[in-house]
């Protein structure tokens, strides 16, 4: 790998899934390279070896199919699990790919999405423990409220919980 | 002035500006430029029963400079070592690139013509390689039909760039020849001194990676002047070079030293046309589901993109094409 990731700058841009507009300001997203689309959470195979190279020839759709903790360096975070990110999956070349949870993103469809990762099979969940990813299950349902709204939010009582 | 019609032939040397150095039959002739090289001039329709031949329009040349390095020209020896360039003969081969001039037209500078082979200079630290100007260089020499030699130079400095065996091996792996030299060690200058012999070569690269520095040890009587890279973190090489100019090597053979090019962009090549100047894309085009309509980004089925995927394809020389795309 070259020793200095040759990213592009790259502005607003349209989602290949749900046609908004995104913008890729830091000031909105609160991260130095947009990765998805904040309304629904899908991104696009762009990135190969780091993250923002954009060397990725794939640059098929990645599906968000779960959320997962990634342990941060930063030892005053108040999470010691780490920092709630999103687990994409490619829907062409399934390579899997983990990010960041951008300030703008819609957190109804990360609670969302993280509903639908319920239905994962143990299959699947094994598959990926294999790539080092913990999918967060029903258990973690707390921690995520938590991460998305804040440890004073009120959580609500979900049908699906 | 000469009075004979029979007018000299000579290569172009060296330019600066207004003035070009011939060289021929041994003697070095400082030629101006006849007004009418400049000028385009614009005939009526030929007709055989008409006796005007009247210039109806004159217009300029689409060119910075209609003379390059290396350029075989007619000219009129005005003597004591003057004269005038009346004609450019055909060129064998071109390296351009569309001239850096902010304005609304776009040029051509033509860097160096008939040349045999082009020598794309890159330093291994101090400053950094910048690949994607090599793909642009090796891209503009697969347009002018030339062969490439890659010259990695201050091979002494190797050791401050940890990825450089791995991104010299993508072009090897290609079929780039590339060779690793220091102008400070002397090491690998017998070897760039054979693949020059006999050749009408020409040095492409940014500010400070040693293209004079590389003359001056292949031979040191040219005593040319060099620098040393700015200090500090940038790294960045100083404009030494200020003019193109070529140089007789002793051992047989022709150079042109040009000056530090951080922009080179692609003369006269279609959107199309261009993966085909990536040799390991060459062999994909017109297999993709799109066939020659496929502009290897997005389109389903593409071939090139299945092949970087696979691996056989470099994702950096990829990029490479993709940004030289957008520009076209």
């Amino acid at each position: 790998m070259r020793a200095r990731a040759t990213s592009s700058p790259f502005g607003d841009f349209r989602c290949s899934n749900c046609h908004a507009i995104v913008s890729s300001a830091h000031l909105l997203s609160g991260v130095n390279n947009r990765n998805h689309c904040p309304y629904c959470l899908w991104s696009s195979h762009l990135d190969l070896f780091a993250a923002g190279d954009r060397l990725s020839a794939c640059k098929a759709l990645m599906k968000p199919i779960g959320l997962t903790m990634k342990k941060s360096r930063n030892k005053y975070q108040c999470e010691p699990r780490g920092e709630l990110m999103l687990i994409h999956e490619c829907v062409e070349c399934k390579s899997l790919s983990i990010n960041r949870i951008a300030a703008d993103d819609d957190s109804e469809m990360v609670m969302t999405v993280f509903q639908e990762s319920l239905t994962l099979g143990h299959q699947i969940h094994a598959l990926y423990q294999e790539h080092g990813i913990v999918i967060l299950h029903l258990d973690d349902k707390e921690l995520v409220h938590t991460q998305l709204y804040g440890r004073y939010a009120k959580i609500p009582v979900f049908d699906w919980m | 002035m000469n009075t004979n019609d029979e007018n000299d032939i000579g290569v172009v040397f060296r330019k600066t500006l207004g003035h070009y150095t011939v060289h021929t039959d041994g003697r070095e002739i400082d030629c101006v430029l006849s007004s009418l090289l400049r000028k385009e001039l614009i005939f009526p329709t030929a007709d055989p029963t008409s006796l005007r031949h009247a210039v109806q329009e004159v217009r300029e040349i689409n060119h910075v400079d209609p003379v390059a390095i290396g350029d075989r020209v007619r000219y009129v020896d005005a003597g004591d070592s003057r004269g005038m360039i009346v004609e450019i003969l055909p060129r064998g081969s071109k390296l351009s690139r569309p001239a850096p001039v902010p304005g609304q037209r776009v040029f051509e500078q033509v860097i160096v013509s008939n040349a045999d082979l082009i020598l794309p200079v890159f330093s291994a630290a101090n400053p950094t390689p910048k690949w994607g100007l090599l793909d642009r260089y090796l891209a503009s020499a697969e347009a002018a039909g030339l062969p490439a030699l890659i010259v990695i130079n201050k091979l002494d400095l190797a050791w401050k760039n940890p990825s450089l065996d791995e991104d010299i091996e993508i072009y090897r792996h290609i079929g780039y020849p590339v060779l690793l030299v220091s102008a400070i060690t002397g090491e690998g200058i017998e070897e760039l001194k054979q693949a020059l012999q006999g050749k009408l070569s020409a040095m492409v690269g940014k500010s400070g990676v040693g293209k004079t520095s590389l003359l001056n040890a292949i031979q040191p009587e040219l005593g040319l002047r060099v620098k040393a890279v700015s200090n500090g973190e940038v790294g960045k090489g100083r404009h030494t070079t200020t003019h193109l100019e070529m140089f007789q090597l002793d051992f047989g053979g022709t150079i042109v030293d040009t000056p530090g090019m951080r922009e080179f962009g692609l003369w006269n090549i279609s959107a199309e046309e261009l993966a085909d100047l990536f040799p390991e894309m060459s062999e994909y085009v017109g297999q993709c589901r799109f066939g020659l309509s496929c502009r290897h980004d997005h389109e389903p089925g593409c071939e090139i993109r299945k092949a970087v995927m696979a691996g056989e394809i470099s994702p950096y020389r990829y990029q490479s094409y993709m940004r030289l795309r957008e520009e076209l």
